[in-house]
């Protein structure tokens, strides 16, 4: 079982291997000439105003937050999904009992998307 | 692959049916209040399915108790109890939350929602027969609590008072998770009417008093109990009055009916009944003295509510039916009158400039010019006080009773004792509302008088208390019946 | 697969050079059929009709200076590309090239899929962050929110195909397509699961950041967006990620949903021509079949870039959340209902 995850690893290792190389090649062969222009942070020519590490709209936070939501829900449906065809054929009445089931979760799921739609959560 | 699958009974649904019917009222909340922004049908969507399932349960209140569910809860009898008083507590709070959120401009669809959904992670709490329901139950509450907390969220004491909630709540929830987590490595269960037999046969280590040490930790905290009160009263003065209400008696009610079943069900009383009375000293003296030097209303309710928490653990402290029974009927008693108490204190916010910002002398003449307000009050302090014609006095022989019979002695002399003091600053509030008179420079009364639902909530609230009172069949009954059940609770299987 | 590791490894490694290099023609594919379709001959000038174009590019990128800001943190911003590359190489692996010929062959290939593609976002947000530019910043943001919002409709488009094939393994998935004798490539997912697919393709737009779902780097209202900040290597470095992103993303969609490596008619094929069986030329054809479907959807992808005006912010948000998201659950609910159904009438035995 955990072994047919030891290719993974072996290809993350290499692909980062890879990556470190692009990296430090470029290190190496590239000149190195830095001066206090060219280093500053781009603002269209002019000098930066501030830090760029500031506050930003709280929308993104709420997208984040739903995301999260929806993004469990997807996860919790993956094993019925693998299962779901192995219990219909096993007795399509279980089958129905587990749609229920899941169709419970689902429609207070699609609730809270309809709420927040509605209540404008998703507007930009 | 093998599934096995059982249908659940038909029965495990009229069994949870409360939990069911309050947990799709609360999406329906939700659906009307996105679909017909109607924050008064809301209200009543709210309160109806409250009172039905608030009768539903007083129907079963004589069955033995069961477990439903593939053995998460108890139906029934004890059960049953708790989730009267959790019901009562809600039922009640609508019917003053919503004219009080109306006139602050706050009558959301979603208090209700949030209140419905909060009832049911109480239920659940309270009636759990595995800890993983319990925790559920728990968390289901709480993360309703810490939003109803910030509702009016341009307040800054509100959003101050919310933030201290979650951010204490969340750590105490960990201590909690940590010590069931524990308990399972130890035992291999989560099922309470299991720990017995494991303990018989296992040696219970360090692992599992270590588990056991981290629930209390937990327990102690969501009931408000010293060394871990120091959240309450930043608490209740930020929330809305009425949520306060309902925050101070529900989720406590809820939370000691866990506890009596995790500590009197599962676990051995020798090893937890020190430390449960030394709590129970602690929050008698220390909520009781500290309430004395308030001069904000809301926190010296708070102050008075860890006391009552003490009263309480006196109770469970005594580790016998009666003790558990004892608890129990004063959680009731203590849900009514301080339901009452918060109640009363929402109405008298609109009476004056200093909102819920109310001192002890901006209530001066209060009782005066809302006879109401005044009598309710005072009825619901002197109760509170357990004064002796009063529900409060029977609850606190029941608690204590107990204890004295349990060689709890000693605790039970201190509770009296600081009763007493208690007296102090529950009389001062009756003192300054109807015997000073209102300065001069007060405003004129802005409000015309106390909503008609929520002054029949309030006025039976009083009712209930007296009730007792000068009916003694109901209370011998009431009595009877509490010796009876609990002992159900404790028997071990 | 049964192999040694160390053929394993080697096999990853090829794979590797054969996605380095691909990403290299591919750019070079995508100026020229730029060039196509606005009428310009595009790039001719290095090598016979400028093919060594992309090649001479790399070269001139490795020798760049390598320019990190002085507000920047100097280990994120070197954190980010190695991470985008790292993802976009790993996720190549996990797609079987022909039958048997699959280096990452797990249960769950395709929650792995979905997985490292959603790590990917942290290596846009990072850069957007470590950066500390304005334009940088606000272009991680939006490339953060527009991914998680669009990774949710792909993993319910991914679900029906799941639903219809009862399994995570991308191998099986491609084995339940292939359709029995004249049926053939009305096997495919594509036919079985119609709405699946095309949410499935919108929603990889969006998840390699391509046209018309670049707004994580539209130009004109953010400069470069993350890789505002990024010069030399560093920039190539997200450059051959974007590139070798949409190159597997080619793959996934095929794989998922037109059949991945079989031959269109395979069973027919296979039974006209017994000898054909088992064979290493049927695994060749397969590899090619895969990469000539490959190549199409590479085409579709700068086709699209070239006939789709790019999205405003709350167009993109709104498509996201409010169309293809219901859409795409309705779809799952809809598959689920069928089979219940089905199952209840004894359809199909």
């Amino acid at each position: 079982m955990l072994a047919s995850f030891i290719p993974l690893f072996l290809q993350i290792l290499m692909a980062a291997g890879l990556a470190y190389t692009l990296l430090i090649a470029a290190k190496k062969l590239g000149p190195k000439r830095p001066n206090a222009v060219k280093t500053m942070a781009y603002e269209s020519g002019m000098d930066p105003v501030g830090t760029a590490r500031d506050r930003y709209s709280v929308k993104f936070y709420l997208v984040a937050m739903i995301f999260i939501v929806f993004d469990v829900e997807v996860v919790f449906l993956y094993p019925w999904a693998v299962t779901f065809r192995e219990f219909l054929t096993r007795s399509p009445q279980l089958g129905l009992f587990v749609l229920g089931v899941v169709g419970v979760f689902l429609a207070v799921l699609t609730l809270g998307l309809v709420y927040d739609i509605k209540k404008g959560g998703l507007e930009f | 692959m093998d599934i096995t699958f059982y249908f659940p009974p038909l029965a495990d649904y009229v069994a949870t049916f409360p939990m069911l019917v309050l947990a799709v009222a609360a999406l329906l909340c939700v659906v009307v209040d996105i679909f017909y922004n109607d924050a008064k049908g809301v209200a009543i969507l709210a309160g109806a399915s409250l009172l039905v399932t608030l009768l539903f349960e007083a129907a079963r209140l004589s069955l033995p108790p069961a477990k439903a569910l593939y053995g998460m809860v108890y139906v029934g009898g004890t059960a049953s109890l708790v989730n009267m008083t959790i019901l009562f507590s809600g039922f009640l709070t609508v019917l003053i939350a919503q004219p009080y959120l109306k006139r602050l401009g706050r009558n959301y669809g979603e208090v209700y929602a949030l209140l419905l959904v909060a009832v049911v992670g109480m239920m659940a709490l309270g009636s759990a027969a595995n800890l993983l329901t319990l925790f559920a139950g728990l968390e289901t509450m709480s993360v309703c609590l810490y939003i109803l907390t910030a509702l009016v969220r341009e307040k800054d004491g509100a959003i101050e008072s919310a933030l201290k909630y979650f951010l204490l709540g969340a750590f105490s929830t960990g201590f909690l998770l940590y010590g069931i987590a524990l308990i399972y490595g130890a035992t291999g269960t989560m099922d309470l009417s299991d720990f017995a037999d494991r303990l018989a046969s296992t040696n219970a280590g360090v692992m599992f008093w270590g588990g056991t040490a981290l629930l209390l930790v937990g327990f102690f905290f969501k009931v408000s109990a010293v060394p871990f009160h120091m959240w309450t009263p930043d608490v209740y003065q930020g929330a809305p009055t009425p949520i306060s209400g309902f925050m101070a008696t529900a989720s406590k009610t809820s939370a000691f009916a866990a506890m009596v079943l995790v500590l009197g069900r599962a676990l051995p009383s020798a090893q937890w009944q020190t430390t449960v009375a030394i709590v129970a000293l602690l929050s008698m003296v220390i909520g009781n003295f500290v309430a004395l030097a308030q001069s904000n209303v809301k926190r010296m309710l708070a102050y008075s509510s860890i006391a009552h928490a003490g009263y309480v653990l006196t109770g469970i402290a005594s580790a016998t039916p009666e003790g558990y029974a004892g608890a129990l009927y004063y959680l009731l008693v203590y849900t009514v009158m301080n339901v009452g108490a918060f109640g009363v204190l929402a109405y008298l916010e609109h009476d004056n400039r200093q909102g819920d910002t109310q001192t002890v002398d901006s209530l001066a003449g209060t009782g005066q010019r809302y006879p109401l307000l005044g009598v309710v009050m005072a009825v619901c302090l002197f109760s509170l006080l357990g004064f002796p014609p009063l529900a409060g006095f029977f609850g606190k022989v029941y608690v204590f009773g107990p204890a004295v019979k349990s060689g709890l002695a000693w605790l039970a002399v201190a509770g009296v004792l600081t009763s007493a003091v208690s007296a102090a600053y529950y009389l001062r509030v009756l003192y300054v509302m109807w015997m000073k008179p209102s300065p001069d420079d007060a405003v004129a009364p802005q409000f015309e008088g106390v909503p008609p639902l929520a002054a029949v909530a309030l006025a039976g609230c009083a009712a209930f208390l007296l009730l007792l009172t000068f009916t003694p069949w109901v209370m011998d009954a009431a009595v009877a019946f509490f010796r009876d059940v609990p002992a159900a609770i404790v028997s071990l299987p | 697969m049964d192999l040694p590791l160390y053929w394993v490894a080697l096999i990853g490694f090829a794979i590797i050079n054969f996605f380095l290099v691909s990403a290299s023609v591919l750019v070079y594919y995508e100026r020229k059929v730029s060039g196509w379709i606005q009428n310009r001959p595009g790039p001719n000038r290095v090598g016979p009709w400028g093919f060594l174009q992309p090649f001479a590019d790399v070269a001139k990128l490795i020798f760049k200076e390598d320019i990190s800001p002085t507000a920047s943190s100097p280990f994120i911003h070197s954190l980010a590309p190695v991470l985008m590359v790292t993802i976009a190489m790993t996720t190549a692996a996990l797609i079987p090239f022909a039958r048997g010929f699959v280096i990452v062959d797990t249960e769950v290939s395709a929650l792995l899929v979905l997985a490292l593609t959603s790590i990917a976002v942290y290596g846009v947000t990072l850069a957007g962050w470590s950066s500390n530019s304005k334009f940088s910043l606000l272009g991680g943001l939006r490339s953060s929110a527009q991914m998680i919002s669009y990774e949710l409709a792909m993993g319910l488009s991914v679900l029906t195909v799941v639903l219809i094939t009862g399994s995570l393994r991308l191998v099986d998935i491609v084995e339940y397509q292939n359709g029995p004798g004249a049926w053939g490539i009305l096997g495919w997912n594509v036919f079985r699961a119609p709405i699946a697919a095309l949410i499935f393709i919108v929603t990889a737009f969006a998840e390699t950041n391509r046209a018309p779902f670049d707004l994580p780097e539209a130009e004109q209202e953010l400069v470069g967006g993350y890789h505002t900040e990024y010069s030399g290597m560093k920039f190539g470095m997200f450059f051959l990620a974007e590139y070798v992103n949409f190159f597997v993303a080619s793959f996934v969609i095929v794989t998922l949903f037109f059949g991945g490596y079989l031959l269109p008619w395979e069973d027919a094929l296979l039974s006209a021509l017994p000898g054909l069986k088992d064979s290493v030329l049927l695994g060749v054809l397969q590899v090619l079949s895969l990469l000539l479907k490959a190549a199409f959807f590479a085409f579709v992808f700068i086709w699209v870039r070239w006939t789709l005006p790019r999205f405003k912010y709350q167009q993109l948000m709104t498509l996201g959340w409010k169309m293809l998201l219901p859409i795409a659950l309705a779809n799952v609910v809809l598959y689920a209902l069928f089979f219940t159904f089905k199952a209840l009438l004894g359809w199909g035995g």
